[in-house]
């Protein structure tokens, strides 16, 4: 099928493990004759299509074959070893993408082969059983009318894949097909019909005249008398079920004309936030908000990050926590908790040794709050190991109690979705929160006046007025301002 | 720092070892299949760690194929171990071009470097294809082989000799980096000047240009597959053979072969003068606290010769040990002959076969050509065994002139007969 083939195609093109250089030129999918309409069993594709030698890295334009696992004529499945392939220091696998036949091979062992031009043909004859199409192609039996909607969905589809090459080689085939499936047999099913009765078109003149003046069918309607007479009570069931399917349809069509109200409980992260954010109720909240010039910052990572691969790339936020860490040395009354329940009517104040950051963190089933201990102990490195281990748990659903409770100060980085300026809230009991925007090039002024481009990015501090007053909240956040905006300040005082 | 909870383990349970798997009954030896087989197909194992007892490098070699292809899909293993001398060529790699074949058998090493005032004390050396990529190396015990096995999504060439590096600099190896060709270096420039102690890629002692090379101590090689990837390398950390390796690494034939295969890049080496069980446990504990993260790290466990009985493993092993895997492997490639009786014969050889015998210019060698055509073509070199004696024996009447090309055949293209079971 068309629809199968393009997506096919797509994948088949696309494959590479570096998203470094794409292949090269693509190559025309031949197409033979294909049978209008298929059988429910089985439909044969049959597609010659030339393998490209995908990008193996390293800039690499070339590697010498060494040997082939196949020959023309064999046939292969998916992930089959093809050839094995060198290049310097690497002696690489080829595997097949398809199941199929391999109809030529482009070199000899020995011979240098080329990136992004074609390795070998391959036959694609996947047999697509029935169980394949109906997840391929949502319902193998309805191609010919679902054929034009299904092509620009392929098309997507193959735009997907060029994009998240990695991730494509190794996912299967999108389940996005599969869902639609089901619902799918269930109306073509409909009811099971009962045989009919014998005397299944008898019925007294009244109800024939009812079912005249109904302008039905007879036969159609299920008797329940007397050897599958239709009765009375018969005709007016059916036409009751009548209405209601007639009915059912318009309120899809117009769906804007009626929303119903919708009555639930609160999920356990919104009852605990509700509970949280009470207490919250009673602080008076001191915000101080100001720019922070990351340029600097941005250009010592960017450097760091140019040498390594994604997954220990830094972003700015392990920065932030251990500036704030070294600030709140400075001012220890920012990372105090307050006690009010020790000694009731006096209130005191308890100085935390550790900094235990929590980080606000969104995950699918809401707000979670997970804490990185010890920032004062750690290296921005193994800040950044631990955000990105808590975030990972937090964002499956796999977060423990230990790692939720108990953080001294809050850190929001609501930037990541977006953002300038925030009132973050305070969670009792801690004394204050930073909510982080979203990092935006702006103008400003350098040092002889001329226009020039900064990164900057707005702090948003809210302190409890309580405990905490105006300056010594201004402060702390100029500290922390200081040391992102100079990191060398930060190297000073780094434990 | 709070100490990764894998590191811990590793302190406080006591490594478990087999000295002496020959003494072992049956049944323990079944249980150290079936636990090291299960332990490393375990997809819950996300992080591994084994070090070999063996130091024969094809069972060292096989088991590291087998991790590679055995190993969960999302896992990352380690594996280290040492190997007895030997010389180890690249998967795609000529022998004859690479090594110098004729002194491998100490038996013949007597007679050809009579020149060499040190003695060679090494004995017999064996030779090894391996089947990852890349350049020749010698080992011996002093020589550490790590080799990691990792998603191939993740893979970068990099990534695993910045940690060697970090694990080196740790123990106060300031001057190792890794460089451009992914290998690890020591800079031997005398100045120091101010360099990022995070950065794996430089050093404080970067020598400037006409400066001394950096020494090379670590040579990397990768296999990828579907997959997975490996990355293994050497790591000289004190081989007392250091003088000794040129020799082996330098062949008598190399001006004479032209060929299609990679050819090794020569660079000077030299010793970081560690203890090798000493930077082994560092090494673990690098790795260990790099993939913390991921997943606790099971107690490493040794493997060695007794795990052949996986039958994967002895499979491989089996078929490192061929002729035809070791000599018939290497890629075409034409042998020159020149100034042989005024003409240059050139013999071409592919799959390990000798395809062709022609001479440059036509000059009348008479039936010389005729004959030695015939008594060599088609034949497989890793049959051949004495040059002179297998000529003799299928040339009549016997003339002088066929020992002079016997003998340069003898000297290009020996086949030394390892004996292997």
């Amino acid at each position: 099928m068309k629809t199968t083939m393009s997506r096919e195609a797509a994948r088949f093109l696309c494959r590479s493990a570096f998203p470094i250089a794409r292949a090269g030129p693509r190559s025309r999918v031949q197409l033979d004759a294909v049978p209008k309409r298929g059988f429910s069993g089985t439909s044969r594709l049959k597609v010659l299509k030339p393998y490209i030698l995908a990008d193996i890295g390293e800039g690499i334009t070339e590697c010498q074959v060494i040997q082939w696992f196949v020959k023309p004529g064999a046939r292969v499945e998916q992930f089959d070893p093809i050839c094995e392939v060198q290049s310097d220091k690497a002696s690489v696998e080829i595997t097949s993408r398809f199941d199929g036949v391999i109809k030529k091979l482009y070199y000899e062992p020995d011979d240098m082969a080329k990136v992004g031009k074609p390795l070998v043909d391959i036959d694609i004859q996947s047999e697509i059983s029935e169980a394949d199409a109906v997840v391929l192609d949502g319902g193998a039996v309805k191609q010919a009318d679902e054929a034009p909607n299904k092509q620009p969905e392929a098309k997507e589809q193959a735009l997907e894949v060029d994009g998240n090459d990695s991730a494509a080689v190794t996912k299967d085939v999108p389940s996005q097909a599969a869902p639609s499936l089901p619902a799918e047999p269930a109306q073509e099913e409909g009811r099971p019909r009962k045989p009919p009765g014998k005397h299944a078109s008898l019925a007294t003149p009244a109800v024939r005249h009812m079912v005249k003046a109904a302008s039905l069918n007879i036969e159609a309607i299920e008797g329940t008398g007397k050897d599958g007479r239709v009765l009375k009570e018969d005709v007016q069931r059916y036409v009751q079920s009548a209405k209601t399917a007639a009915t059912t349809p318009p309120p899809s069509a117009a769906p804007a004309q009626r929303l119903e109200d919708r009555t639930q409980p609160l999920t356990p992260i919104q009852s605990a936030m509700f509970k949280k954010m009470s207490h919250s109720l009673s602080i008076p909240h001191f915000l101080y908000t100001d720019g922070v010039d990351f340029t600097s910052l941005n250009t010592i990572r960017k450097k760091y990050n140019a040498a390594r691969e994604k997954s220990q790339r830094i972003t700015t936020f392990p920065f932030i926590l251990k500036a704030v860490s070294l600030a709140l040395q400075q001012y220890p009354l920012m990372n105090a908790r307050l006690d009010t329940q020790t000694n009731l009517g006096k209130p005191q104040l308890v100085y935390q040794g550790s900094h235990d950051i929590g980080i606000a963190v969104d995950s699918p089933s809401g707000l979670l709050v997970p804490v990185v201990r010890n920032v004062q102990s750690l290296s921005i490195e193994q800040i950044a190991a631990e955000i990105t281990r808590l975030s990972e748990l937090a964002r499956t659903g796999k977060i423990g109690t230990e790692d939720l409770k108990n953080a001294t100060i809050t850190l929001s980085n609501i930037g990541s979705i977006g953002g300038g300026v925030v009132a973050p809230v305070i969670v009792s009991p801690q004394v204050a929160i930073v909510g982080i925007g979203r990092a935006k090039t702006v103008p400003a002024f350098g040092k002889d006046g001329e226009l020039i481009k900064k990164e900057e990015c707005m702090f948003s501090w809210s302190a409890d007025h309580r405990i905490i007053d105006g300056a010594t909240a201004a402060r702390c956040a100029e500290v922390v301002k200081g040391y992102l905006e100079d990191v060398e300040t930060m190297l000073i005082r780094l434990r | 720092m709070a100490p990764s909870r894998g590191l811990l383990r590793l302190l406080t349970r006591p490594v478990s070892s087999n000295p002496n798997p020959g003494s072992r009954s049956m049944s323990l030896l079944r249980r150290a299949y079936t636990s090291f087989a299960e332990q490393l197909a375990n997809p819950a194992n996300r992080v591994q760690s084994y070090i070999s007892h063996s130091r024969d490098p094809f069972v060292n070699l096989s088991i590291e194929d087998y991790i590679l292809r055995t190993s969960p899909l999302d896992s990352t293993v380690l594996f280290l171990y040492t190997n007895r001398p030997c010389v180890v060529i690249g998967r795609n790699q000529n022998p004859w071009l690479e090594v110098n074949l004729g002194i491998l058998q100490a038996a013949n090493r007597q007679g050809k470097t009579a020149n060499d005032t040190e003695p060679p004390g090494i004995g017999d050396v064996d030779l090894v294809r391996r089947r990852s990529g890349g350049g020749t190396v010698f080992h011996d015990e002093g020589n550490l082989n790590w080799s990691i096995t990792c998603p191939r999504t993740e893979f970068t060439r990099d990534k695993h000799a910045e940690m060697v590096v970090r694990a080196l600099r740790k123990v106060g190896v300031e001057r190792a980096r890794v460089n451009e060709r992914h290998d690890i270096v020591l800079d031997q420039g005398h100045r120091r000047h101010p360099s990022d102690p995070q950065d794996t890629h430089q050093t404080a002692y970067t020598a400037e240009e006409g400066g001394p090379r950096p020494l090379k101590v670590s040579g990397s090689a990768y296999k990828l597959t579907r997959a997975r990837a490996l990355h293994h390398a050497t790591t000289l950390l004190a081989s007392p053979n250091l003088h000794t390796i040129p020799q082996y690494l330098h062949s008598p034939a190399r001006n004479s072969i032209q060929a299609k295969g990679v050819e090794s890049v020569s660079s000077p080496v030299g010793n970081i003068g560690l203890d090798v069980d000493k930077f082994q446990q560092r090494l673990q504990e690098e790795f260990t606290a790099m993939y913390a993260h991921q997943g606790k790290v099971p107690s490493v466990q040794m493997v060695g010769e007794e795990h052949l009985n996986i039958p994967a493993i002895r499979k491989g092993y089996e078929e490192l040990k061929t002729d035809d895997w070791m000599w018939s492997q290497t890629p075409q490639f034409t042998l020159l002959l020149e100034d042989l009786f005024g003409t240059t014969i050139e013999i071409n050889v592919h799959h390990g076969t000798i395809q062709t015998l022609e001479t440059k210019c036509d000059r009348d060698l008479g039936d010389m050509l005729e004959e030695l055509r015939t008594a060599l073509v088609g034949e497989k070199l890793q049959d051949i065994g004495d040059w002179v004696q297998f000529l003799q024996s299928r040339i009549e009447p016997w003339h002088s002139d066929y020992e002079i090309v016997a003998d340069r055949l003898e000297k290009f293209l020996p086949v030394p007969q390892f004996g292997r079971p």
